[in-house]
């Protein structure tokens, strides 16, 4: 599927002006309803081949995690949203993480981030092999709106490092 | 993985697995161990069996209360 980014800008553009007063009212289910939503014409699909056993596995959530030590935060507040993504390491542990999302309740998460993230149960799968690897880089991005930088910038990034990194499947959890 | 049917018309994901738990929670409860590997394994099983592009399937377990028989 191709993506117009010049039709999308035009629908959000008008979206984002007459949104602004509801986001910074806080009041976003109205909103949520009118976004102009980019929809899929086909759905994307490689057969799985092979055993699982053999393949390479990694994450991805949108739940606005970051390594508090040594990444910033994603940007917050905004009607645009944050396109950018943090890249996190297999061996990442509850503490290590920050959470810049100020569209759900972290509660959760901040109890246990494998709600969202399940590295430790990807690592136990792995050690019983039922997986082959755990990849060494996982990634998440967080509230966006704007997803021209998204979809020109962001993803081919992260899709250049998947490939480099030999991942086979990529396990989605959207928050 | 999904909680919201609405989307998953707009965004048509390879395959997917739907919850009824909240934004948040999407593998399960916190420190609900044998839920979240449950719901990994429940993907991986759709990703060997699968074989119709866009499928959603719903698993039947329930926020807070124990995995049917």
């Amino acid at each position: 599927m191709s993506f117009d980014a010049a039709e999308f800008s035009a629908r959000y553009e008008q979206w984002a002006k007459e949104s602004l007063s509801d986001y910074q009212a806080g009041t976003v289910e109205r909103i949520r309803k009118t976004y102009p939503y980019v929809i899929s014409t086909d759905v994307p699909w490689t057969p799985c081949e092979g055993n699982i056993s053999d393949k390479t596995i990694a994450l991805i959530t949108s739940g606005g995690l970051y390594l508090k030590d040594s990444q910033p935060p994603f940007v917050t507040g905004e009607i645009h949203g944050d396109p950018s993504f943090r890249e996190l390491p297999r061996d990442v542990h509850q503490d290590d993480f920050g959470i810049a999302h100020n569209h759900y309740d972290h509660s959760l998460v901040m109890e246990d981030i494998n709600t969202i993230f399940p590295i430790d149960r990807l690592l136990e799968l792995e050690r019983d092999g039922i997986v082959g690897t755990v990849a060494s880089r996982h990634y998440t991005f967080s509230y966006v709106n704007d997803v021209v930088p998204l979809i020109s910038t962001s993803i081919p990034e992260v899709i250049g490092r998947l490939r480099d990194d030999g991942v086979d499947i990529l396990f989605l959890v959207p928050v | 993985m999904a909680n919201a049917a609405d989307r998953m018309g707009h965004i048509k994901p390879p395959r997917a697995l739907f919850v009824q738990f909240p934004r948040g929670g999407m593998l399960g409860e916190p420190r609900n161990t044998g839920r979240q590997r449950r719901i990994l394994l429940d993907a991986l099983h759709a990703l060997e069996t699968m074989t119709e592009p866009g499928t959603v399937q719903e698993l039947p377990y329930r926020w807070k209360w124990p995995d049917p028989a």
